[in-house]
């Protein structure tokens, strides 16, 4: 086994290479651990509107309001709902489009370039469009639930609290489950065709190869996938902000609105500091659960 | 290869056929009914608009509403008199010069430490690019806050700069990511002739390795150009609706500015990402599922 130092190189070389780097790595340390750390400080402070000066020192009076408010545990219930709900229709849906795009037939090409379509377009243009798509009264969504004869008169999808966080979802799904599934196609194309045709020989039907062969050989690419999944839903910001702006009443105010209207609408910077650096901590506590309770199963 | 995949294709029954093609159909219902809509939308007037049910397949079409959104030709069309109609096209050459600006710097400063990981690791390397995927999982709504401030006080808000500057939080990350999977797959060996050909590290670098790293090159620049072109959050924050998602988000607002007028305005905000992709399809898919499955 080679040594670290034999795998660095001659001394040349890493100077080189630190040189070539060194530019990034300015500008990352610039624009996101000093940012980083002034939100941290912000969080602690009641820093005056105009953000001039970090105000007064409140130590962790900012996460005692918080935690206190219902607002927040509204918000995080919303964000939570829709995190879940976004994270197993992207994954299901995009498994489903995956191994469907994998399967032979005629117009396959065609069918792999629309997948891209929906991943291609900007997360706010797909609020737009979902939000009138599921309009109460110029809808494409109520136009085809009224001609298959589901509806007998049009549904205003996003005014009513009932629908309008599952719509949210589903837009938000439309996009997602198109990038889950181009990255799972990816994976299902490297799966060699001899364990499926030797399986079908042993007697193994459709579902005992997909839960014996498919599914395992799919793990790491799951894995990326759902991590991806987990990290935009608790930031999903754009389609929420096009559809219903947080509303009807707070029914879809997801968090990453609600340190919007606090940084923005209010300009209470601490305040939104400290609801930023709560956002933060969960999303990477909920990527880092995914990575664990995969690697867990796989041990066992 | 195509013979044995006619066999398998022979072996199937015909009820798995009728049912792949019932699924092929489900597929293609979910993507395109929301865009057919989209599309159906620009293409007609406000009145056949308010038809029940929604014209899936319209009587007539026309282009008035593009003219609306390209030229400003309002002419009692329903947008009002908000001058709005006339922002489209001044506003997407914005978004053009953001996101060319950022794929030209980022392609250069991500490549170059992209190679400098690859190929001449240094103490911390392996540290460094870690925390690179971190930044993944930083929320940039999270630090939106800092940016705000620090533009405000050296006077970059509402300049193209705000956006230039602050997108390198996600594009430089993604790229240099995509940039070292891909010139660790490059064979070493060039190099290695190229240097005992006396060439210097630099001039192995701009001379030997740019031209062969192109289609990772045009990969990252491609996926670098669609983020910038679709951020919505710091340019609706840091700038005054310069760029196009903004802009769209001010046109929903906007009472006079009907549903078929915005839609014509987000077909052609849609036009420039899906072209990309569609031309760049092979490149961007390998770039953006490297590594998967290994």
């Amino acid at each position: 086994m080679a040594g670290a130092a034999d795998l660095l190189g001659p001394k040349a070389d890493r100077a080189f290479g630190l040189k070539l780097v060194a530019p990034a790595m300015i500008i990352l340390i610039v624009l996101l651990a000093l940012p980083t750390l002034l939100t941290l400080v912000y969080s602690l402070h009641d820093v005056p509107a105009s953000g001039s000066s970090f105000g007064p020192f409140v130590g962790l009076e900012n996460f005692t309001i918080i935690f206190s408010s219902p607002v927040f545990w509204r918000s995080a219930q919303v964000t939570l709902t829709f995190s879940v709900g976004f994270v197993i229709l992207s994954t299901v849906i995009g498994l489903a489009m995956a191994m469907l795009l994998n399967q032979r037939f005629i117009g396959r090409g065609l069918a792999r370039a629309l997948l891209i379509i929906p991943w291609a377009t900007p997360w706010l243009v797909i609020g737009i469009l979902w939000k009138w798509f599921a309009d109460g009264s110029v809808g494409g969504l109520n136009a085809v639930l009224m001609m298959l004869g589901l509806t007998s008169d049009y549904h205003p999808f996003l005014s009513d609290p009932n629908t309008a966080l599952p719509i949210t979802v589903l837009a938000a799904v439309w996009r997602q489950a198109s990038f889950a599934g181009i990255l799972l196609l990816a994976g299902l194309q490297t799966l060699p065709e001899e364990l499926n045709e030797a399986a079908q020989l042993d007697g193994a039907n459709w579902w005992q190869r997909f839960s014996n062969i498919t599914l395992p050989w799919l793990r790491p690419v799951l894995i990326t996938v759902t991590v991806f999944n987990v990290i935009y839903a608790f930031l999903q910001f754009d389609v929420v902000f096009a559809m219903t702006q947080g509303g009807p009443g707070d029914t879809t105010q997801v968090l990453s609105i609600l340190i919007y209207r606090q940084l923005f609408v209010n300009t209470n910077i601490g305040l939104g500091s400290a609801l930023a650096v709560i956002l933060g901590v969960v999303a990477l506590i909920g990527g880092l659960t995914i990575v664990r309770l995969f690697y867990r199963r796989e041990m066992h | 290869m195509a013979s044995s995949a006619f066999e398998r294709g022979r072996r199937r029954s015909l009820a798995t056929s009728v049912a792949i093609y019932l699924g092929v159909l489900v597929f293609a219902i979910w993507i395109l009914l929301p865009v057919w809509y989209l599309v159906v939308s620009s293409l007609i007037t406000p009145s056949q608009l308010g038809v029940k049910p929604f014209p899936l397949v319209p009587s007539s079409v026309t282009l008035d509403n593009y003219a609306a959104v390209l030229f400003g030709n309002t002419g009692g069309k329903g947008i009002g008199s908000t001058d709005m109609g006339t922002r489209l096209v001044p506003t997407i050459g914005q978004s053009l010069l953001v996101s060319s600006i950022l794929v030209v710097l980022n392609l250069f400063i991500a490549g170059a430490a992209a190679y400098g990981l690859s190929r001449y690791p240094f103490r911390g390397a392996r540290a460094f690019e870690l925390s690179v995927i971190a930044t993944r999982i930083v929320p940039a709504i999270a630090i939106i806050g800092p940016f705000f401030v620090a533009f405000r006080v050296i006077g970059v808000l509402n300049t193209p700069w705000a956006l230039v500057i602050s997108y390198n939080v996600f594009t430089l990350p993604l790229a240099i990511m995509i940039l070292k999977n891909y010139f660790d797959q490059l064979p070493r060996e060039i190099e290695e002739a190229a240097k005992i050909d006396g060439a210097t590290r630099l001039q192995t670098l701009w001379i030997i390795i740019v031209p062969i790293a192109r289609p990772g090159l045009v990969a990252a620049g491609v996926l670098i150009f669609l983020e910038a072109w679709s951020e919505f959050f710091y340019a609706l924050v840091l700038t005054n609706q310069l760029t196009v998602p903004p802009l769209l988000a001010g046109f929903q607002s906007v009472q006079q500015f009907n549903w078929n007028a915005l839609a014509a305005a987000t077909v052609m905000s849609m036009l420039p990402p899906t072209v990309l992709v569609l031309i760049f399809q092979r490149h961007v898919v390998g770039a953006l599922t490297a590594g998967v499955g290994k």
